[in-house]
């Protein structure tokens, strides 16, 4: 076991996501929602597989995912979380 | 406000991503170790269906925003340089499970203190700004 590496990786990551994006996204999702359980697990969840899939195919990533898109796509889905947060009567009926 | 009794549970969960109803109706949200003894818990089957609901809103938009950000370069220049990928994974992921588990409790500490209308007022603040962030970030790729 390589207990610096284990020890540099945890503190580079927890540091770099500290305020980030999915923490900030954790704390007004687990804060609003009925189930908090579900809102720790799939941001827990999504985390890990795209770390995963970091490690996994490395530099290829880039090449492989357009980028742009997704975060697109990722922005769509934020704003549509918070419009139904602000304005729940509209969609909710 | 005071402890209203529960809404029916159909009326809540037929909402898609959220129940602004319990939201409202229930400023401490029940917490994750919730009891198993919990007297007026939903149906089971019922419950379920919105956990994973929320699951898997939560889980598509967290896994396409991380997708290519600073975590992952992090993680895949770490890899990239050492012998021990796993051993990165490992690391990486232990934090990464830290911080969304400080974010929900954080949410839900918050959750105790602010009245149920100003929170989601400020959650979807957050979320329309976490929008924006992304869009800045598509921005300047």
């Amino acid at each position: 076991m390589d207990w610096n590496l284990l020890a540099l990786s945890f503190t580079a990551v927890f540091v770099s996501e500290l305020g980030d994006k999915s923490q900030l996204a954790a704390i007004a999702l687990g804060g609003s929602s009925s189930s908090p359980r579900a809102v720790f697990l799939g941001t827990a969840a999504a985390l890990l597989l795209a770390s995963l899939l970091g490690v996994l195919i490395g530099e290829g990533t880039a090449q492989v995912l357009p980028e742009r898109l997704v975060k697109a796509v990722a922005a769509v889905g934020f704003a549509i979380l918070a419009v139904r947060l602000l304005w729940p009567g509209k969609s909710a009926d | 406000m005071q402890a209203l009794p529960k809404p029916g549970p159909i009326d809540c969960f037929s909402d898609l991503l959220f129940i602004p109803l319990v939201s409202i109706s229930s400023p401490a949200p029940r917490p994750a170790t919730s009891q198993p003894t919990d007297g007026d818990k939903p149906a089971e089957s019922v419950s379920r269906s919105a956990f994973w609901r929320i699951f898997t809103s939560t889980f598509i938009t967290i896994f396409l925003a991380e997708l290519g950000d600073k975590t992952q370069v992090t993680t895949l220049l770490m890899s990239a340089q050492s012998q021990a990928p796993m051993m990165v994974f490992i690391g990486a992921g232990t934090a990464l499970v830290t911080t969304s588990l400080i974010g929900v409790l954080l949410g839900q500490w918050l959750a105790r203190r602010v009245s149920p209308a100003a929170l989601d007022t400020a959650a979807g603040a957050m979320l329309l700004g976490i929008t924006v962030w992304l869009l800045w970030d598509i921005a300047h790729l």
